[in-house]
């Protein structure tokens, strides 16, 4: 089934937007409010920053929504709760913020490897039916390799998984940076919880290089009699699911060296404030949006099944 | 006479050149000598440092672990450093090292991207050891740049911080003039960590000193990534006779560098054409292997690569770039 069924079903029929918080200013921030700016089942109420002269509330104030620099305070503060929170801070501050709203009945998504709440990669785990009210987003590199890993374990004896991807400097946040051991663990645990392969790694480099260097992920692995056609044919229709929410997702090269796979990919961002390269933005806050989407479509069908009664 | 710290990483630096396989026994034999010659700092682990064995760069024979434990035993004077790189390894990879009596830290980022290394001086302040962060590839940065990196690193909480020569590509008059934009800068020790490309090390690093270097890098016969590093014993007299006082023992110095040759390597480094050819490209001398290995299974010329993966800026870490630049070569070569 399409990822984005759900969601074409309840645009059709008009429902009422899903009522949306954003937590967090930064480079993450700031994309996912374009985003949600673009879609019909989001309607942002809220972006909730620390710092009343940061950049990332002008940004939010030119896509008119109301802003705050009070924090999680100013989201808990709402008459009504919001339907959907995105907390794009950092993994610590999530831990808090969750505390805070679990309470509340929103759905919490989290963008930062705080490896809290529900895993998501939405080609391998669905975005529909979700148990539990905080989702986690994993980490850009998960989002991008867990397809693929998850894809080649199923098909081959794997017996040892390694991702390691490269973010642009200027793409790369004040959280991204003092969250990597957090990243790596996260990322770590979620590439063996989908794949089933105990043995893995993950690594993140941050490049300067300029002009910068587009998000890339290599996924290696250790697979005993690999074939490298086998390998295409493994990865390249999990890379057309992916297209379906993240468009600038490819497999730049795919080769077998002895037991040794490496496959690389490489997203481009699709969006109307992100540059280009900053596809690792554009992947995590694609597939958050998915998620806010579904649920907002389940709201609306809800409300719309109670008004035929 | 001045003084300089030496800093041996050649059980560190060096298993870039076995690709990581340095055993238990040839760690122990070298530590014991190196402490024999009063070699200040004895650095050791993974080539790219704590947490880095990875078929990215390498499966290293022995894990960190027992890369420590052995070293540390062997150690009677000399104090033992490690070396981590954020993204790579992590705080837990730094406790647990400290646990292993690691007395020197260094914090490896890239030249310019010195935030990176904010959470982790900040977990080793306290902590017990020595926090040095090192600017790689610093041939990609100005002095200008350098300098601030530099204090920015020391204001979270760096009591060391200096600059690594990674691709070997500087020339004597570079490295003063980085060396002394880094001293102005800052009132800790600074580092200098050179490679021998282009057959600049040791005069590299006695420009350093002469800049204002307190802290200075060399391997048992240069072994190393690439061409390799600076040759430790023939750095040490000849920073003795320009006047820098290291504390060293000449002859021990020179029997742990003859054992070195016998155990650690098949071959000591030479300055090969590959590794001029990443000297000039400006590229991580670690990447040498790999971009031999692939150009000679696709049939592209390395050389090619090489430059390529420099235009590209390609930094320390990022070998699996070096795939998509073959890849892309070899298409290029079939169309025309």
């Amino acid at each position: 089934m399409s990822l984005t069924a759900d969601v074409a079903d309840a645009d059709a029929g008009v429902v009422e937007p899903a009522t949306v918080a954003v937590i967090g200013t930064g480079a993450i921030g700031q994309d996912l409010i374009s985003k949600i700016h673009r879609s019909p089942l989001l309607d942002c109420r809220l972006v909730a920053g620390r710092n009343p002269d940061s950049a990332g509330l002008r940004h939010a104030e030119r896509f008119g929504c109301p802003v705050t620099a009070d924090g999680i305070d100013a989201v808990l503060a709402a008459a009504t709760p919001f339907d959907v929170v995105f907390d794009a801070t950092n993994a610590a501050s999530h831990l808090h913020h969750w505390s805070l709203l679990e309470p509340l009945g929103t759905l919490v998504v989290d963008l930062t490897p705080s490896r809290a709440g529900r895993m998501v990669v939405p080609t391998v785990t669905g975005v529909g039916a979700t148990t539990g009210r905080n989702i986690n987003l994993i980490s850009c590199g998960g989002q991008a390799s867990i397809p693929v890993a998850h894809a080649l374990a199923a098909r081959f004896p794997v017996s040892y998984l390694e991702v390691v991807s490269t973010v642009a400097s200027d793409v790369a946040g004040r959280g991204t940076r003092l969250n990597l051991d957090e990243y790596v663990a996260t990322t770590a645990h979620a590439i063996t919880t989908f794949s089933g392969v105990p043995d893995v790694k993950a690594i993140l480099n941050i490049s300067p290089a300029v002009p910068p260097a587009t998000f890339r992920t290599a996924v290696h692995a250790r697979i005993p009699g690999a074939d490298v056609a086998a390998v295409r044919a493994a990865v390249d229709p999990v890379a057309e699911r992916v297209r379906s929410f993240a468009p600038g997702y490819v497999v730049t090269a795919c080769t077998v060296a002895d037991d040794r796979v490496t496959v690389a990919l490489q997203v481009t961002a699709h969006s109307d404030v992100l540059p280009r390269y900053a596809g690792n933005l554009d992947i995590i806050n694609s597939a958050a949006i998915l998620v806010a989407e579904q649920h907002a479509a389940r709201l609306g069908r809800t409300a719309r099944t109670e008004a035929a009664r | 006479m001045r003084n300089v710290v030496i800093h041996d990483p050649t059980l560190r630096d060096g298993q870039h050149a076995v690709r990581h396989q340095l055993g238990a026994v040839a760690l122990r034999r070298y530590a014991q000598a190196a402490d024999a010659a009063r070699i200040p700092v004895v650095e050791v682990g993974h080539g790219n440092g704590l947490g880095a064995s990875s078929l990215q760069v390498g499966q290293a024979a022995v894990s960190d672990d027992e890369m420590l434990s052995t070293v540390r035993e062997a150690l009677r004077h000399s104090r033992m450093g490690v070396f981590m790189l954020p993204g790579w390894g992590t705080s837990d990879d730094l406790r647990r090292a400290i646990g292993h009596g690691a007395d020197v830290v260094r914090i490896g980022v890239h030249a310019t991207e010195t935030s990176l290394a904010e959470r982790h001086l900040d977990v080793l302040r306290g902590a017990g050891a020595e926090a040095h962060c090192v600017l790689m590839m610093s041939h990609m940065a100005s002095p200008g740049e350098l300098a601030e990196h530099a204090a920015r690193a020391v204001g979270y909480g760096a009591q060391a911080v200096g600059i690594m020569d990674s691709a070997g590509h500087f020339l004597p008059d570079d490295v003063t003039e980085r060396i002394a934009a880094i001293a102005a800068a800052v009132d800790t020790p600074v580092i200098f960590h050179g490679h021998d490309n282009l057959g600049m090390a040791v005069a590299n690093s006695v420009a350093a000193a002469q800049a204002g270097a307190r802290i200075i890098d060399g391997c048992a016969r240069g072994f190393g990534a690439g061409a390799g590093n600076t040759q430790l014993e023939v750095l040490v007299p000849v920073l003795e006779r320009s006047g820098f006082a290291t504390g060293i023992d000449l002859y021990a110095l020179l029997d742990a560098a003859d054992l070195a040759e016998r155990e650690l390597m098949p071959a000591p480094p030479v300055t090969a054409s590959m590794s001029i050819v990443s000297g000039l490209a400006g590229v991580f001398s670690g990447f040498k292997h790999r971009v031999v290995e692939l150009s000679g299974r696709a049939g592209v010329d390395a050389r090619d690569v090489f430059f390529e993966l420099g235009r590209r800026q390609a930094i320390a870490g990022q070998e699996d770039l070096i795939v998509d630049v073959v890849a892309e070569l070899s298409a290029r070569r079939a169309t025309t």
